[in-house]
C-alpha cells in the first residue's frame, strides 16, 4: 500500500475522518477553561439505530446515493445546526456550517450502519442528550433555549485542555463533533474555497509545479531552517 | 469492455487464470505471438470508461467518500466487489495471526486501483543470501531481468528520473518519460533529508507524462487533476483494462470470460496438466476447459490456493518440494507524520500533480549494513505525502468558532508524512495452507494464514522511525507519532501493505522450489505460474514492475516452447 493509494478519501479528508490517536499531539494543549460547578450524568444509552443496510461492496459510482434513513430527531437536528454555526460560524470568507447544511452530513454520518459511524453515533447522540441535560442543570432550559453568552460558555468548557472525570466524555463528544464539522464543511466546494484550495482542474501538458510566490516562501523557510536547497 | 463475454468453448492454446498485471501481460504477449488464449477472470466485467467517476467531488459520495467496511479505500475507489472481505469467500487465520488479504473481484484485478509506484529491483534483491546469508538466492540475477525491465517500462509507460545509488539501478535513457516537477513539501523534504545524509530521488510512477499513441488503446498524458485510485478514463495511469486487455482482444485471439471462478487445475497424463475447472459465479454452474498449457496469474495467494486445491489430496499440485504455501512475505509498513509550523499559511498553488508522490526516499544505508553496524538485514524506503487539504484535528488547538476556521486555513498543507515500506525475510512461522474445515460459497477450501514479523523487520521499522525523526527535526516539525512506543505496535499487520509474495517460489531445482525461473512448474511442464507467488524473496521495492518483467519473460518462453512443439 502506498500513500497515494490512500488518496481517494485521502488527500482531502483522511486526516479529518480519523479518530484522534492514542497519543495527544502538543497542539491540543490549549488554555484550561473554567469547569462547570456541576456536571450532568452522561446518558446511560442512546436510541439504537433501526436495522438498515450500507451501500454494499459494488455501489453505482456514477450515481452515488445514501441508502440509509437519517435518524436525528427534529430538535436534535436543530441543535446540530445551531452548533454548526457556532463551531464554524459565517465570516467574511465563507458561510457558517449550519447555514450550509453540514448538519445533514452529521445526521447521515451517525445514521450509517458501519462500526466507526456507530461508535460516533453513541458519542454524538449521547453528547446532544448530555448537552440538554447540562443546560437544564445550569439554566433550566434546553441548549437551544440558552442565550448566546450561556451557549458560548458551555462550548468554552467543552474545549478545555485537560478534561478529567465527568468531563472526559462531554469533551470527547465535542472533539468528535468539531472533527466531523471540519470534515463535512471543508470537503464542500465552499469549504475548499475557504481554505484557498487550488486544483481539481485538468492541466494539459507537464505539471507546472509551484508558483514563484510559493517558491519564494520555500526559499525563505529554508533560510530560517539553515537548509540548503537541494 | 462490453464485448468481453464470449464462449469458453472455442479451442485455446493457453488458459490464463486472472486478468490483473500478470494475466494481462500473458494475454498481451501470447496473443501477439499468435497463440489463442482463453482468459478466465473470477471478477465481474468492468469498463473504466463507463464506471470511473473521475471528477465528482468527495462531497457527492456518502460520508464524504470516507472509508467504510464496504469500500475500505473510500467510496469512489475503483475496487469492485471485494476489498478486505468478499461476501461468501472468507479466509482464516491460525491463532495469534491477524493476516489481511486484499481481493477485488473485477476484470483487471488490482491494477484498476493500485498505487503505481514502480521501482526497479537491484542486484542485491535477487541475490540476498549471497549478501547476508539469509533466505535464498534467486536462480536469476538482475542482469537477466534488466532487459525485460527496459521493455516493460516502455510498454506500460513509466515516468521518473535517475537515482544513481547502490542497488537502485537506473533505466537506460529511452525507457522513462520525464518526471513531474516536485511540490514545495517535497523540495523541503529533499533539503532536510539530504542535510542528514538521506537521499531523495524522483519516484518511478506508472503514469504517462507524454501521450502514448496506439491504434487500439491510445493513452493520453496525465492532466494532473484527479485521484488515480478511482481509475483513469484517459488511460494515463496504467491498468490492464485500458491497455493490455483491449490490445490482446484486438488480435482476435483472446477469449475472455468474466465471473469465472477457477476451482482447480486438472491433471492429465505424463505429468502434465490438461485444463481447469471453473464455476460461474452467477449461476454456480461448473465447467471444465482444456488447453495445451495453463498459466496461473490469479494473484500470489489465489494461485497458490488453486494448486493446494488441485492434484493430490492433502498435498496439492506441483508440490513435490513441499514448498507450496511457504516463504510468504509482505512489506513492512509504518507511517510517520509531523506538523511543520514553517509551512503554515504558505502561498496556495495547484499541488495536485500526477496523483501520488513525485519524489521518494530509496534505501541508502547499505554501506553501514554491510559493515555490520545495523541491527537488521535488508532495506526499506519512504514514500512521501504532504499536500494542501484538510489538516488533521490533532495539529490544531482545541478551539471553536472563528478561531477554528482560522486554524484550518493556517494549518492546511503543513503536515508531512513519511510512509515506510520495507523488506521482510521469509520465515518458518509465516505461510498459508488449505483450511481443513472452512470452504467458500462455491465449496472450495479457503486459505488459512500464519504470519509473524521477525526482529529484522521490527528493528528495521525502529531505524525508519529514527530516520524520519531526524528529518522532521531539521524542519523543526512537531511529531504526530509517539517516538517511544515499541516499533511492533506501530507496524502494519501482515498482508496490509498488499505486497504478498512467495508461496510457490522459484529455484534451481525441484527439491527446493516449486517452479523454475520461467515460472514453469518442476512437476508439470505445461503449467506456468506468472504472478508474485514465484518470488524467491521480497524486496523493499513494490513488486509489480518485477511481476510484469518476469511475466513477459515467461510468456515469451512459453510461446517459443509451444510453437517449437515442445508442448504438444
Ligand atoms: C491499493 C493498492 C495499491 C497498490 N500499490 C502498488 C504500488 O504502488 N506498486 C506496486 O508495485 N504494487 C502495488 N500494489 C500491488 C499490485 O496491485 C499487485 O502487485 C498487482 O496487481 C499484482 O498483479 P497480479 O496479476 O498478480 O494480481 P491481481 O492484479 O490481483 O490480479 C489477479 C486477478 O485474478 C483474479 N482471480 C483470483 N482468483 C481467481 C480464480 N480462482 N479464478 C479466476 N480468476 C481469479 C482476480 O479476480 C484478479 O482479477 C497495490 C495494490 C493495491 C490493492
Ligand atoms: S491524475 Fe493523471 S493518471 Fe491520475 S487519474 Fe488523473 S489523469 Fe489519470
Amino acid at each position: 500500500m502506498t500513500p497515494s493509494r490512500r488518496e481517494t478519501l485521502q488527500w482531502m479528508i483522511a486526516a479529518a475522518a480519523l479518530p484522534l490517536a492514542r497519543w495527544t499531539p502538543p497542539a491540543m494543549a490549549g488554555e484550561a477553561a473554567a469547569p462547570f460547578q456541576t456536571v450532568a450524568d452522561w446518558p446511560a444509552s442512546v436510541p439504537s439505530l433501526p436495522a438498515t443496510k450500507g451501500y454494499g461492496r459494488d455501489p453505482d459510482l456514477m450515481d452515488p446515493k445514501v441508502p440509509w434513513p437519517l435518524t436525528l430527531t427534529k430538535p436534535q437536528r436543530a441543535t446540530v445546526d445551531l452548533l454548526g454555526d457556532m463551531i464554524l460560524p459565517a465570516d467574511d470568507v465563507s458561510p457558517g456550517a449550519g447555514q450550509l447544511g453540514v448538519g445533514a452530513f452529521i445526521d447521515e454520518w451517525i445514521s450509517a450502519p458501519y462500526p466507526a459511524q456507530q461508535a460516533d453515533r453513541a458519542r454524538i447522540v449521547g453528547g446532544l442528550m448530555w448537552l440538554d441535560a447540562q443546560a437544564q442543570a445550569l439554566h433550566r432550559r434546553a441548549f437551544t433555549g440558552l442565550d448566546v453568552g450561556q451557549r458560548s460558555a458551555m462550548l468554552d468548557a467543552l474545549c478545555t485542555a485537560a478534561p478529567a472525570g465527568a468531563m472526559e466524555k462531554p469533551v470527547a463528544f465535542m472533539d468528535r463533533l468539531r472533527g466531523l464539522f471540519v470534515l463535512g464543511f471543508y470537503s464542500l466546494p465552499e469549504g475548499k474555497k475557504d481554505m484557498g484550495y487550488v486544483g481539481e482542474t485538468p492541466v494539459e501538458g507537464p505539471y507546472p509545479g509551484p508558483t514563484p510566490e510559493a517558491l519564494a516562501h520555500l526559499s525563505q523557510l529554508l533560510g530560517t531552517l539553515k537548509l540548503t536547497p537541494a | 469492455m462490453a464485448q468481453a463475454r464470449t464462449s469458453a468453448d472455442a479451442p485455446a492454446d493457453v488458459i490464463i487464470v486472472g486478468s490483473g498485471a500478470a494475466g494481462g501481460m500473458a494475454a498481451y504477449t501470447l496473443t501477439k505471438a499468435g497463440l489463442r488464449c482463453l482468459m478466465l477472470e473470477a471478477g465481474r466485467d468492468y469498463d473504466p470508461q463507463a464506471e470511473v467517476n473521475m471528477f465528482a467531488p468527495e462531497s457527492d459520495a456518502p460520508l464524504r467518500g470516507s472509508s467504510t467496511p464496504d469500500k475500505p479505500f473510500g467510496y469512489f475507489d475503483a475496487t469492485v466487489d471485494g476489498g478486505w472481505e468478499i461476501d461468501g469467500e472468507p479466509f482464516t487465520n491460525r491463532e495469534g495471526t491477524d493476516f489481511r488479504w486484499w481481493r477485488p473481484r473485477m476484470l483487471g484485478g488490482r491494477t484498476n486501483h493500485w498505487g503505481r509506484h514502480v521501482p526497479r529491483w537491484g542486484p542485491y534483491d535477487f541475490k540476498p543470501f549471497s549478501r547476508d546469508g539469509l533466505g535464498v538466492d534467486w536462480p536469476i540475477a538482475y542482469d537477466d531481468v534488466a532487459p525485460f525491465y527496459d521493455r516493460v517500462e516502455k510498454m506500460i509507460g513509466v515516468n521518473g528520473g535517475p537515482i544513481g545509488l547502490e542497488n537502485h539501478p537506473d533505466s537506460p535513457p529511452d525507457c522513462l518519460m520525464p518526471p513531474p516537477k516536485p511540490r514545495v513539501t517535497e523540495m523541503l523534504i529533499k533539503a532536510a533529508a539530504e542535510s542528514v545524509g538521506i537521499p531523495v530521488r524522483p519516484a518511478h510512477t506508472a503514469v504517462l507524462t507524454r501521450d502514448m499513441p496506439d491504434p487500439v488503446a491510445p493513452r493520453k498524458a496525465c492532466f494532473n487533476a484527479t485521484p488515480c485510485t478511482r481509475g483513469c478514463t484517459i488511460g494515463a495511469m496504467w491498468q490492464t483494462t485500458t491497455s493490455f486487455l483491449p490490445m490482446a482482444k484486438a488480435t482476435g485471439r483472446l477469449t475472455l470470460v468474466t465471473d469465472a471462478m477457477v476451482a482447480r487445475v486438472l491433471t492429465g497424463t505424463k505429468g502434465r496438466v490438461s485444463g481447469v475447472e471453473y464455476i460461474d459465479r452467477k449461476t454456480g454452474k461448473r465447467q471444465q476447459v482444456r488447453a495445451r498449457a495453463v498459466v496461473l496469474a490469479a494473484g500470489t495467494l489465489e494461485t497458490t490456493r488453486l494448486l493446494l486445491n488441485s492434484g493430490e489430496a492433502g498435498r496439492g499440485l506441483a508440490n513435490s518440494s513441499g514448498q507450496l504455501g511457504k516463504n510468504l512475505t509482505d512489506s513492512t509498513g509504518a507511517t510517520f507524520s509531523a506538523y511543520i509550523p514553517g509551512l503554515a499559511d504558505r502561498p496556495r498553488y495547484n499541488e495536485d500533480g500526477i496523483g501520488g508522490q513525485h519524489i521518494y526516499i530509496p534505501f541508502w544505508d547499505y554501506d553501514r549494513q554491510k559493515r555490520g553496524e545495523l541491527d537488521f538485514a535488508r532495506g526499506y524506503h519512504f514514500e512521501i505525502g504532504g499536500r494542501f487539504g484538510i489538516p488533521p484535528m490533532g495539529v490544531m488547538p482545541r478551539v471553536w468558532g472563528g478561531d477554528l476556521k482560522k486554524a484550518v486555513r493556517h494549518a492546511s498543507g503543513a503536515t508531512i508524512s513519511l510512509v515506510l515500506r520495507g523488506e521482510m525475510i521469509p520465515n518458518a512461522d509465516t505461510f498459508c495452507e488449505a483450511d481443513p474445515q472452512v470452504k467458500d460459497r462455491f465449496g472450495i477450501p479457503v486459505l488459512r494464514f500464519a504470519f509473524k514479523w521477525s526482529r529484522h523487520e521490527i528493528n528495521q521499522v525502529a531505524h525508519g522511525r529514527r530516520s524520519a525523526q531526524s528529518v522532521f527535526e531539521k524542519m523543526k516539525g512537531t511529531l504526530l507519532f509517539d517516538p517511544n512506543v515499541p516499533p511492533e505496535k506501530m507496524m502494519t499487520a501482515g498482508g496490509e501493505i498488499i505486497h504478498e509474495l512467495g508461496t510457490a517460489r522459484m529455484g534451481p531445482d525441484a527439491r527446493t522450489s516449486v517452479v523454475d525461473s520461467y515460472g514453469q512448474a518442476w512437476d508439470a511442464d505445461n503449467l506456468v505460474l506468472m504472478d508474485g507467488a514465484i518470488f524467491a524473496s521480497g524486496a523493499h521495492k513494490n513488486p509489480t514492475l518485477t511481476i510484469l518483467a518476469l511475466a513477459l519473460r515467461s510468456s515469451e518462453r512459453l510461446a517459443t516452447r509451444i510453437k517449437s512443439g515442445a508442448i504438444a
